[in-house]
């Protein structure tokens, strides 16, 4: 598919604007930039290009989407709507609060609700997504130890099934990280996190449920082995979608959490952003949250305040505000009862799954998994050469969006499925025919999967050249 | 001359006081299609045993540890616009020369890291 | 309340029995008993069609205002219908990051177009994916540019206050210090900044225009960095690129900024469009997705996320920034918008502000208020007037104007965009006079 700058047509015009009604004013021309090259086409071209784009993009509204701990739930229309009133959409960012008060209100009640459902004493909105919100956590963790005159502090334990992101971001606080292995049941493993605290320990970072899509039992104790050591406990929200209403971070002993409304709260992706990543804290870290926060004053008006030891700002003004408006009429819809029926549904539906293809492909059986479960093709790979990467080509080709690849490290050859609460049974009995039917196929056929996709837009591109021989714009 | 192998399998050729090194022919058939090489700096001091240069793969990036202790008196500069130069050649394509200080412990030679890898 | 659920009551019956379990709270077997929440206090679910006028009420609480004078770093422009229907199209909404290449070719592509177009406007060689605001683009840039002993960040104290307290943020905890140098007349003080950078400086960061709209002497300042082997970052509002001198233009090595003014509301100040482009060089330090152009196995054309072994999924602790996400549909809107304006279009657009700012300057000097600044300014600039700043603001309330930002009793710092017309412009200025 060509380009949009490779249909440009000198002279071709789209969108227009009010003449100009004064003097043009020129510049000096030492000021003056060379030619500009921008893209020149009709409003028809441009409606057909974009068009043709969208087709040639699968989202949650396209089909299953069970990547797993992304939370490809169903995105409400209702949500796009409220954040497309004008009312919200036309407010500039720096107005003085009597002009702004509707805002406050959506970010006080936000806030309130998220505080209700972590078990968190205080709350910002500001950071833009999960790793900015990782970030944002850390910095108060930095921060408290800090003005405890605590600089010993300086690691955070990470365990070896964590994302990617948890010890980028304990970097980009400053801290070192160290990492803590899992034990047999894949959970932290009790022994060695006592062999790794001490009093240079500033927190441990975890997901609970963990990676594995498991609930970590011993919670209460590891998070108290952490509390005794003086160290504070982080909780990365990228699984809460299978607890809410259930059980609460605040509740498990964690002391700062974040949360990704895009993937829990529903507001969509976008194609990887804008997301949102509010922080929730307890007391003891409240005074150290970036930017400022809503309070509801004695008269019934919303005012900021800026916490008293704030790490700073990290958003130019409020974090992504119309991300925010989406998961409040979210909540506002789902209620309190709807809330935890999201979870508990979404917790049903993977466990459905798991069921219906946990005798051909090993998972971890004899305990019920959360909202996701993990599949090796190790076994898999080593009969019939087929990989994770071809089973999750080959659903391509099944009109479904494979799952997480390769993801924890800790299981060779993993998918990570997570359905979500919002799909049909019809769908989940499909994406377990198709899944016992690929895994026949490996066996009768391998070279058609290890080919896979067959009927995609395009087939498998080649990564190599294009990271070698980088060709970044057109 | 002398060819010697690192258990993480870099290998060395020490010629005087000079040495040169490079990645095993097994090490990067298991990496897969290098497309970067992060390569150290002349004038660096390396240590053996640590860790001197990182290789990329499409979807990984691997330390590669000093098989010797030195300062580096010559880079491959090649490899830099073309890493899949190691794919096709690891034992032609060095990484850097270093003037030598120490060799690392547990150095094995071509037929004990043949055996190494089995 | 509506919950999005599909299954009905019978149909989770029949998969809770496939589990082999017979009600919801029996998966939870895991959770101990005690930790278990009794009762989540939030309120009861809404109707949509009750969420929907709450919101509406919410959002009709917000002071109406027809006509925006303000930037100083959200900025109204109009947003062509064309943009905002195509841009909500529901499979751009509804996707993830384009991790599977062979099904999200459109995606991909968009932030291929995207790329292509920032570099066009900045004139530089690359641009990844896009980041969370110009704020953290202006943070990670100056992150890239940490090297051995080179620590430093100058700056001068003409930069928006709100990205320099980003860069201290994010600074903070990795071994950088920032100076702040005074400006001169609202400008760089180029005498101050050639005494202030030394071998320390990593890098000189410099906004175009600058907060108070000034137009920078950009190349003279990127030569100062360069003079000590620093680098150059220069923070541009990507609709004056549609004429000023580009940043390759003037030296830059990193060019950074918020592209809200390209198709995005102002939404109370998000999500907005944080756009990094670099030179070949620093490829390998700019942090965030980038998207190639590659083949697949047939020779077709074909886009992918690239260079990946850079970022935080793959490099962990050693990656250079955490970042995983971009605000990749806000880069589609604004890769759309400028298909939609075109070169001529931005031209005109870009034109329009500076002009209806110059004649606001003018129409307000002639009613007694002064430009603080004698430098040649974009479409902002600041105004000393004899009337308090707060009450000028209070009498353009009344006619749903959003007057100037108040930096100080006396001091504004307006903004003016195509959205602006001759008559508001005006109004003002009476009401100015009359103050």
């Amino acid at each position: 598919m060509k380009l949009i700058t490779e249909k440009s047509i000198a002279g071709q015009r789209c969108a227009t604007i009010r003449p100009l009604e004064v003097k043009t004013e020129t510049l000096e021309k030492s000021f003056l930039r060379s030619e500009l090259k921008l893209p020149e086409v009709s409003e028809v071209t441009l409606a057909r290009h974009y068009t043709e784009l969208s087709r040639r993009a699968f989202g949650v509204d396209t089909g299953f989407y069970p990547l797993g701990s992304c939370t490809m739930k169903y995105n409400p229309k209702i949500n796009e709507e409220v954040a497309g009133l004008e009312g919200f959409t036309h407010v500039h960012p720096l107005c003085e609060e009597e002009d702004v008060q509707g805002c406050m209100q959506a970010m006080y009640e936000l806030t309130e609700r998220l505080k209700a459902i972590t078990g968190m004493d205080a709350l910002t909105l500001e950071p833009a997504a999960g790793a900015h919100g990782e970030y944002v956590g850390l910095m108060l963790i930095a921060a408290y130890h800090k003005k405890r005159k605590d600089s010993k502090r300086t690691k955070i334990i990470v365990p070896d099934s964590a994302h990617g992101t948890n010890p980028a971001s304990a970097v980009m606080a400053g801290f070192e990280v160290v990492n803590v292995p899992s034990d047999e049941n894949q959970g932290v493993d009790i022994e060695a996190l006592k062999k790794v605290v001490g009093d240079d320990t500033a927190a441990l970072m975890l997901t609970n449920p963990t990676t594995l899509g498991l609930f970590e039992k011993n919670i209460k104790e590891i998070t108290e082995i952490v509390h005794n050591a003086g160290g504070l406990v982080y909780y990365d929200g990228a699984n809460l979608n299978a607890i809410m209403g259930v059980v609460r971070p605040g509740d498990m002993g964690f002391d700062v959490v974040h949360l990704n409304l895009h993937k829990t709260f529903s507001t969509p992706h976008g194609g990887g952003g804008p997301g949102s990543g509010p922080v929730g804290c307890k007391a003891i870290l409240k005074d150290f949250l970036p930017g400022v926060v809503v309070e509801l004053d004695k008269k019934g008006e919303y005012v900021f305040a800026k916490p008293s030891h704030t790490i700073g700002k990290v958003m130019p003004f409020f974090g992504n505000f119309g991300v925010c408006l989406k998961a409040l009429a979210y909540i506002k819809t789902l209620g309190a009862e709807g809330i935890k029926e999201a979870s508990q549904n979404a917790v049903l539906n993977a466990n459905y799954i798991k069921k219906g293809i946990e005798d051909l492909y090993p998972t971890q059986t004899g305990r019920f998994c959360m909202h996701e479960f993990v599949i090796s093709c190790d076994k898999l790979k080593a009969e019939t050469g087929v990989a994770a990467m071809d089973i999750a080509k080959s659903m391509i080709d099944n009109g479904m969006h494979p799952p997480t690849m390769y993801f924890p490290l800790i299981v060779h050859e993993a998918l990570m499925i997570e359905p979500t609460e919002t799909e049909s049974k019809e769908t989940l009995d499909e994406a377990i025919a198709v899944l016992r039917k690929l895994h026949k196929e490996a066996y009768e056929n391998p070279e058609q999967l290890k080919s896979a996709p067959h009927h995609a837009q395009i087939f498998r591109p080649d990564e190599v050249m294009a990271a070698r021989k980088p060709v970044l714009k057109g | 001359m002398k060819l010697m192998y690192a258990k993480t399998h870099e290998w060395v050729a020490i010629d005087g006081n000079k040495a040169k090194i490079g990645i095993s022919d097994h090490a990067q058939h298991e990496l897969g299609d290098l497309v970067f090489i992060n390569l150290p700096a002349e004038g660096d001091s390396i240590v053996a045993g640590e860790s001197f240069c990182d290789v990329e793969s499409v979807k990984a990036v691997s330390d590669l540890y000093a098989p010797v202790s030195g300062r580096i008196v010559a880079v491959n500069t090649e490899l830099e616009s073309a890493p899949e130069l190691i794919n096709s050649d690891a034992m032609g394509a060095w990484i850097c020369e270093v003037e030598l200080e120490s060799e690392g412990d547990d150095l094995m030679d071509e037929a004990a890291y043949a055996e190494f890898i089995k | 309340m509506a919950n999005y659920l599909t299954n009905t009551d019978s149909q989770v019956k029949e998969m809770l029995s496939a589990v082999g379990v017979s009600s919801l709270d029996e998966l939870y077997a895991d959770i101990p008993a005690d930790l278990k929440l009794k009762k989540l206090e939030i309120e009861k679910g809404l109707s949509q069609q009750e969420t929907l006028d709450e919101m509406k009420a919410m959002a009709n609480k917000n002071t109406d205002y027809k006509v925006i004078m303000r930037g100083a770093g959200a900025y109204d422009h109009y947003i062509p219908s064309v943009v905002k229907y195509l841009s909500s199209r529901s499979e751009f909404l509804t996707a993830y990051t384009p991790y599977q290449a062979e099904m999200s070719q459109g995606i991909l592509q968009s932030i291929f177009e995207y790329q292509t177009m920032i570099c066009a406007l900045t004139g530089m060689d690359v641009s990844n994916a896009s980041v969370y605001s110009g704020a953290t683009a202006a943070a990670e840039g100056v992150l890239m540019t940490k090297a051995g002993a080179k620590t430093e960040i100058i700056v001068s104290d003409n930069v928006n206050p709100r990205n320099l307290e980003v860069i201290k943020t994010y600074i903070s905890q990795r071994g950088m210090t920032v100076t702040v140098i005074p400006s001169k007349n609202g400008e760089t003080d180029l005498n101050a900044l050639t005494a202030a950078v030394s071998e320390k400086t990593a890098c000189v960061y410099t906004e175009q225009p600058n907060y108070y709209g000034i137009i920078e002497p950009a190349t003279y300042i990127g030569e100062i960095a360069h003079s000590k082997g620093g680098k150059f970052i220069m923070n541009c509002n990507p609709m004056t690129l549609a004429l000023l001198k580009t940043p390759k233009e003037c030296g830059a090595d990193i060019a950074v900024g918020d592209a809200q003014p390209f198709g995005l509301s102002m939404s109370f100040g998000g999500p907005f469009l944080g756009y990094m482009a670099a030179n070949d060089k620093e490829v390998r330090k700019l942090p965030g997705r980038i998207v190639g152009e590659t083949v697949d196995k047939e020779g077709n054309r074909a886009f992918v996320l690239t260079l990946q072994a850079r970022e935080q999924h793959i490099r962990r602790e050693k990656a250079l920034s955490n970042i995983c996400s971009n605000q990749a549909h806000c880069a589609l809107v604004a890769g759309m918008y400028l298909s939609a304006m075109g070169t001529e279009g931005l031209k005109e657009v870009a034109t329009t502000c500076l002009s209806l700012a110059h004649y606001a300057a003018e129409e307000f000097k002639k009613a007694g208020a002064e430009l603080k600044y004698s430098g040649d300014f974009f479409h902002e600039f600041v105004t000393v007037t004899k009337a308090k700043a707060s009450k000028i603001n209070e009498k353009l309330k009344k006619e749903g104007i959003l007057g100037g930002l108040e930096l100080d009793k006396n001091e504004m710092l307006w903004c003016f965009t195509e959205t602006v017309t001759k008559a508001d412009i005006d109004k003002v200025a009476d009401i100015i006079r009359r103050a």
